[in-house]
């Protein structure tokens, strides 16, 4: 799912098991790659600011399917932005919570002195570092990206992510020039998703509170 | 955004984020730990009495209050239809145009750099002074206004939490400070009595009225960012304006009363006199001479965090500024990138570092009086506030005239056109007697240097956004936006 992909980029799983972003961008990260799990399922439409439901049968997956049933409950929310706040309060815990269910996340041992961000491990090297590898290739080499990478790539960079999927500094410019060229081929729901991801994490740093 | 319903069940969703949300005593504190109390009160006011030889703080910093509370009343209404609320820029792209928006947000960022390098100069006196008396050690103010600007420079790039409550917590003890101090004072008058002659309103069209104004603006500083929370706050249309007229009425109240108490003490023939004597030490010495050496050690030692705190929150100020503006792409996009890690708006805060840095420098360099360099900084950024205050006043007009928005007359046009009014003169009487602000005689070359500066950004901002309009009209279309730079229909 998509956004069990973008976890396994935004946390460390495979040493510290720390998040690689800051908390804050990767809850509305994740909250952003739920919705769109539910646009790439055709269950929900985004147009500009707005977000509907189009399609209320399930998805067949236990998170999205909360999700989609608390937007066919609160018809009378339609703001994108509303939605990636209210998601934003617990998609760390869901997503994570969903990735452990399948098998593909740990969480650390529960400790006498509570953590602020629990911390993840994944069992499986690969598996975990398989999303952030492919990602880079493709943005590196210019090769054609599926929907669900497209998807995975704009949320990567809306959320700030993208120099941490480049990680050699002397690619990030050929990558980015293709990133550019990717984004403006993105569906339209697609792209407003990501647009409105971003705004919300940078309105997330004008009004940081300490 | 989010909206109340009545009537219905009640709303899962809503609720669930109103959980989350800020209530107006949340949003007072915020503001008010940014305006550090004992900065101005301790700092600014004995150099502003000082250097410029006003008595008249007490109705200054009232009437100044009022005419803010005046001014707010549209900044208020206006804030609600703003996609990057907290800054003044935004306001007046869209009430006075994106060419004046740009040149605005210029202006602001050498008003608010003044501020926030002034802090390090007070900083690196009083710490050291602080130390010699301690330990016998004597370490230039250069230094310590160096590693405080290191320590600022760090937390900046890192985004650590300097941690809310811990701003809590010494925002009180200042406060409590302050009082007690007021509460000595008042208890031990000069031979001239409980007088109230340092209150009198002529003093308000006395000579010495430009300073009056420009540090009564100074003293408030900060008021504006309660706006900044309109998104976050539980219910913006209460929550926010409740805020903001609290937080100036607290920093009226407070400002007034300490700076009569200060009159009532030394007596207002022998105010200014007392102030020239005792330099940044006025407060403490009339302290001392109450409480004792201990509490006048605890009061320092608040007036040094005060004054780091004051720093840290401007130097955040400029840094969220740039990356708005970052994002709006009127400057390069690596200003609207934040650190991965910690989400620190980092080239903007490397960007205030460095010129902190190059300022500090060079009145060491130049062997500047600290003390001076500090009230420099302040009048200067007071004097551009004061200018920004008038730009928004006008643009808050304009704004509602264009469309009232549902908002009534009262709101949108009554207020804001006294305020608009009142502001103009007192911007003008600002800035056409910068040198008496000063207090540095014409001939110091601050007193021409600050002007140039001012006019220089506000000539190059209004280039900037005319090559932007020709050149590239998705980037203009976008001033004012903020973070919502490419999300919204320009309005």
């Amino acid at each position: 799912m998509l956004a069990d992909e973008l976890f396994l980029i935004a946390w460390d799983t495979t040493s510290s098991g720390k998040p690689r972003l800051h908390v804050q961008g990767v809850a509305l990260g994740l909250a952003g790659a739920l919705l769109a799990e539910l646009v790439l399922h055709s269950r929900v439409a985004v147009q500009g600011a707005t977000i509907r439901v189009a399609d209320r049968r399930p998805v067949g997956e236990t998170v999205a399917d909360a999700v989609l049933a608390d937007m066919a409950g609160s018809p009378q929310h339609t703001d994108v932005r509303t939605w990636l706040a209210y998601l934003a309060q617990r998609s760390i815990t869901d997503v994570a919570g969903r990735m452990i269910a399948a098998g593909r996340l740990e969480r650390e041992a529960p400790r006498l002195i509570k953590r602020k961000v629990s911390r993840y491990y994944a069992p499986d090297f690969g598996q975990a570092m398989w999303p952030r590898t492919r990602l880079n290739m493709a943005l590196v080499r210019w090769q054609p990206l599926a929907a669900e990478d497209m998807a995975l790539a704009v949320l990567v960079d809306s959320c700030g992510m993208t120099d941490v999927v480049v990680d050699d500094p002397a690619e990030r410019k050929i990558a980015r020039r293709y990133l550019t060229t990717v984004l403006a081929a993105l569906p339209q729901p697609l792209a407003d998703l990501g647009r409105h991801v971003s705004a919300a994490v940078g309105d997330a740093v004008l009004t940081y509170r300490s | 955004m989010l909206t109340r319903e009545s009537g219905k069940q009640p709303d899962r969703i809503a609720g669930a984020l109103a959980a989350n949300r800020l209530g107006a005593p949340s949003v007072v504190f915020f503001v008010m730990s940014a305006a550090a109390p004992l900065t101005v009160v301790g700092g600014v006011v004995p150099s502003a009495i000082a250097g410029t030889g006003i008595i008249g703080l007490p109705i200054a910093f009232i009437a100044v209050g009022l005419v803010l509370a005046l001014f707010s009343v549209g900044y208020v209404a206006m804030a609600r239809h703003m996609a990057n609320a907290g800054a003044f820029y935004t306001y007046i792209s869209h009430g006075l145009g994106r060419p004046a928006g740009v040149a605005a947000a210029w202006l602001a960022m050498v008003a608010y750099n003044g501020l926030a390098v002034g802090a390090f100069f007070m900083l690196g006196v009083q710490a050291s002074g602080l130390l010699e008396s301690w330990i016998g050690l004597q370490i230039p103010w250069g230094v310590i206004a160096l590693l405080a600007w290191l320590l600022v420079a760090v937390l900046g790039v890192l985004r650590v939490d300097v941690n809310g409550k811990l701003l809590a917590v010494l925002l009180t003890a200042e406060v409590a400070v302050i009082l007690l101090f007021n509460l000595g004072d008042l208890l031990n008058p000069s031979a001239e009595g409980l007088t109230f002659a340092a209150a009198s309103p002529s003093l308000l069209f006395s000579e010495g009225a430009a300073a009056l104004i420009v540090i009564g603006t100074l003293g408030f500083v900060g008021f504006e960012s309660a706006v900044v929370f309109s998104e976050e706050s539980r219910e913006p249309r209460r929550t926010v304006p409740l805020a903001t007229y609290s937080s100036i009425a607290i920093i009226a109240v407070l400002y007034a009363l300490s700076t009569w108490a200060l009159s009532v003490a030394t007596g207002p023939g022998n105010l200014v006199k007392f102030a020239t004597d005792n330099s940044a030490e006025t407060v403490f010495v009339l302290a001392g001479a109450q409480f004792g050496s201990v509490v006048v050690d605890i009061a320092k030692v608040l007036f040094i965090t005060s004054l780091l705190a004051a720093s840290i929150s401007f130097h955040n100020t400029i840094a969220r500024y740039l990356f708005a503006l970052g994002r709006e792409r009127i400057l390069p996009a690596a200003f609207g990138r934040t650190s991965v890690r910690t989400g620190a708006p980092q080239a903007g805060s490397l960007a205030q570092s460095g010129v902190a840095l190059l300022i500090i420098l060079a009145v060491m360099f130049f062997q500047g009086d600290p003390i001076v360099a500090f009230f420099v900084g302040g009048a200067t950024g007071g004097a551009g506030v004061l200018v920004l205050l008038f730009a928004t006043a006008v643009a808050i007009v304009l704004f509602f005239l264009r469309d009232h928005r549902g908002e009534g007359v009262g709101h949108r046009l009554v207020a804001p056109v006294s305020a608009a009014i009142i502001l103009g003169v007192m911007a003008y009487v600002g800035i056409t007697s910068f040198d008496v602000i000063l207090g540095l005689g014409p001939d110091h070359p601050m007193v021409t240097v600050v002007p140039i500066v001012y006019a220089g950004v506000v000539v190059l901002g209004v280039v900037w956004a005319l090559v932007l309009r020709s050149t590239n009209p998705q980037v203009y279309a976008q001033i004012g936006l903020g973070a919502k730079a490419g999300t919204e229909a320009v309005r």
